[in-house]
């Protein structure tokens, strides 16, 4: 244990979020994630250290500025022609950052930061009027916040202390003890089931869901007092179907803590950062779910929760 | 440093392109003119990074008996490196942690343990920096230049250009053909997302009605105006030809180039998790022959050629260019040259240091001589 207050490498700060927990939310997305999921919306949380990004359409080109060439000691930025923009050969890059005070426009920029508890908090604090109309609060994410489990516990905990509601998003692919000591401190725990199949979860997520399924068993079980949400991001011709609707029922379902399950229909809202990060999106061809399959499941979670229509069920 | 390598290695970074044997051949053939040993080295670094998947071994002999009947356009005997990067291989941890590991000194140990003195590596501009960062450690290598967009900038011509240019206009004619019996203006689509060398000279060769490449921004309105009176009812049809990342000249094309994304990425930029790299070609034809009809009374239909034309058997140009790029990485070796890369600027085969080959990107010049005949052609170039 440290006796310096835990730091944590922030990559973002969200306010007026409504769909990560009860109410009107703070979301606080931490860096630094055990899944590899390939419809990731948030590419530039996966890495456990800020990360270079590169808006081309904001780069003025080398005629007026050119600096960042000058900066960077790996050789990682150049051009092509000499009146266009720079480019980043990712491959050189390491993320040293010495360009990025460099860059007049922001076109380079860092993703992530270290942050204190308090720093966090303070900003946090700020929404704090919503929080009491609505019910909101703070929720941690990712990322993979329990992957920073002193800094979430901490950061929760001095939430607490300050009247905040709090919520985490996880994934569930941490060791136990990491989720033993944050959720203490949670009161409602989004989680992911995101595929059952063990091969399936494998192939999309780059692990399977062993350890997922065991550590969410013991997370029921070891804090029954605790609100729990399971969730799906729902990819078509991944995880839209019904037998995986229906074997996360028959998980959650003896579990009376387990008070809903939702389904989060996939959107493309991380393609452009792939870009920004000289990544490619793997998804590009995946469509969003259309609204009569999403009925059709929400139906089947609406019959196992035995109400007539689920609240987001329009 | 002080004695000659006596056992080497070669490796292909990337995919297939023709003459990828050659170069294999030619470096194994002269590897045994001088009693050198010459090993491959499966999957990019794979063979070396990951022996147990390997049942036979990461290594395969090359020796000249081997690459005897080689057939020049079989599967790469290499295999593939297309998604090998050495610092950052996608592992698993102990912990079930999926992490990016940098292994790059797994690989410099397990070429020293197999008591390779030198690696010869093939390399598209990718590969190039990651055997750049390789020898920046330490290693030994020459590197052999292949594209099919014919970009690297420190080499006249990388092989497998020719044998894709020959393809691609194989193709053109029959896209033409088809066109004609259509009735309709065929958009195609070829590789080159920065270099618009492939769709110029295939496009010229073809003698296509117009040529969109990314060097020269495109006005739809001008090749619309162009292909109007050229299309009359004796010649009901047309063919107009797009690099990938051909862009209008307002800088969002009519059409996005090729692919939004890739449009914002470094040359050769790979996923950093272990090349989650796509191909997502056909964009730019789909949305240009859109567009296209849109502005005029003429029928467009798109086809993008994509990475079909990387494939099959070499040209004869890029036999003997093969095997002389394999041939002088083994010279250069010879000569105590290593951190370069064998460039032809003919009419020699010249050693580029690495670091004045990173990073360079060749471009069509405005006054390079294809635009010029392309222009005389009668060809509309987009402006």
């Amino acid at each position: 244990m440290t006796t310096q207050p835990p730091t944590g490498l922030v990559l973002n700060i969200q306010h007026f979020c409504t769909h990560d927990g009860p109410g009107i939310r703070t979301n606080v997305f931490l860096k630094f994630c055990s899944l590899r999921c390939k419809w990731c919306s948030n590419p530039e949380s996966i890495h456990p250290k800020p990360e270079l990004a590169y808006n081309t359409s904001k780069c003025i080109g080398v005629k007026e500025c050119g600096l960042c060439l000058k900066e960077c000691p790996e050789s990682a930025i150049f051009t092509v022609d000499p009146d266009l923009k720079v480019r980043v050969n990712w491959d050189l890059c390491t993320n040293c950052g010495k360009c990025v005070p460099a860059c007049p426009p922001q076109a380079l920029s860092l993703f992530g930061h270290e942050m204190t508890v308090e720093e966090v908090l303070d900003e946090v604090e700020q929404d704090s009027a919503f929080y009491q109309e609505s019910g909101g609060g703070i929720t941690a994410s990712g990322g993979e916040c329990l992957l920073q489990p002193d800094f979430t516990a901490a950061l929760l905990a001095g939430a607490h202390e300050r009247g905040i509601n709090t919520a985490i998003e996880t994934a569930g692919n941490v060791p136990w003890a990491f989720m033993e000591k944050v959720l203490p401190h949670v009161d409602t725990v989004l989680h992911d089931h995101k595929l059952t199949d063990p091969a399936r979860h494998k192939k999309w997520t780059g692990v399977d869901n062993a350890r997922i399924l065991a550590n969410f068993k013991k997370a029921y079980e070891t804090f029954p007092e605790k609100t729990f949400i399971a969730r799906t991001p729902l990819i078509p011709g991944v995880n839209d179907d019904e037998e995986h609707v229906r074997a996360v029922l028959a998980f959650i379902r003896p579990h009376k803590n387990v008070v809903d399950y939702e389904l989060l229909p996939y959107f493309r809202f991380g393609e452009s950062k792939y870009g920004f990060l000289g990544r490619v999106y793997e998804l590009a061809d995946f469509q969003p779910p259309t609204p009569d399959s999403l009925a059709k499941l929400r139906a089947i979670i609406d019959e196992a929760f035995g109400r007539t229509a689920s609240p987001e069920h329009v | 440093m002080s004695t000659q390598p006596r056992r080497i290695a070669i490796a292909n970074g990337g995919g297939f392109i023709p003459g990828l044997n050659a170069v294999v051949a030619g470096a194994a053939r002269a590897a045994h003119e001088v009693g050198w040993e010459l090993v491959g080295i499966r999957d990019g670094f794979d063979g070396l990074l990951h022996p147990d998947r390997y049942p036979e071994g990461g290594l395969v002999h090359l020796s000249a008996d081997a690459v005897e009947h080689m057939s020049s356009a079989a599967a790469p005997v290499l295999g593939t490196g297309a998604r090998t990067d050495p610092f950052h291989v996608r592992t698993v941890s102990a912990e079930q942690a999926v992490e990016e590991v940098d292994r790059s000194e797994d690989l410099l140990e397990a070429i020293r343990k197999e008591a390779l003195e030198a690696v010869i590596a093939v390399v598209d501009t990718h590969a190039l920096s990651v055997v750049y960062k390789l020898s920046r450690k330490g290693l030994k290598a020459v590197c052999v230049p292949k594209s099919a967009e014919n970009h690297i900038a420190a080499t006249q011509l990388s092989f497998g250009f020719n044998s894709v240019l020959s393809f691609a206009v194989d193709m053109l004619d029959r896209a033409r053909q088809a066109a004609e019996a259509a009735r309709r203006i065929a958009v195609v689509e070829v590789l080159g997302e920065h270099a618009g060398w492939l769709a110029l000279q295939a496009g010229t060769a073809a003698c296509a009605d117009a040529i969109l490449i990314p060097e020269i921004p495109f006005d739809l309105a001008k090749v619309a105006g162009k292909l109007g009176p050229k299309v009359t009812a004796g010649r009901p049809y047309g063919l107009i030809v797009v690099a990938e990342g051909a862009v209008a000249v307002s800088g969002h094309a009519v059409a996005p180039p090729a692919n939004p994304l890739r449009a914002s990425l470094s040359p050769g930029a790979t996923g950093h998790e272990g090349g989650h790299v796509i191909e997502r070609s056909g964009h730019a034809a789909a949305a240009i022959a859109l567009d296209l009809q849109r502005l005029t009374d003429l029928e467009t239909y798109p086809l993008a050629l994509g990475p079909l034309v990387k494939a099959g058997a070499p040209t004869a140009v890029d036999r003997q260019l093969g095997l002389a790029y394999g041939a002088a990485a083994v010279r250069a070796l010879q000569e105590r040259q290593a951190g370069v890369l064998v460039a032809f600027q003919p009419p020699e085969l010249k050693f580029v240091p690495l670091v004045d080959a990173i990073n360079k990107i060749r471009t069509v010049p405005g006054d390079s001589v294809f635009i010029q005949v392309a222009r005389s052609l009668g060809i509309s170039l987009g402006d």
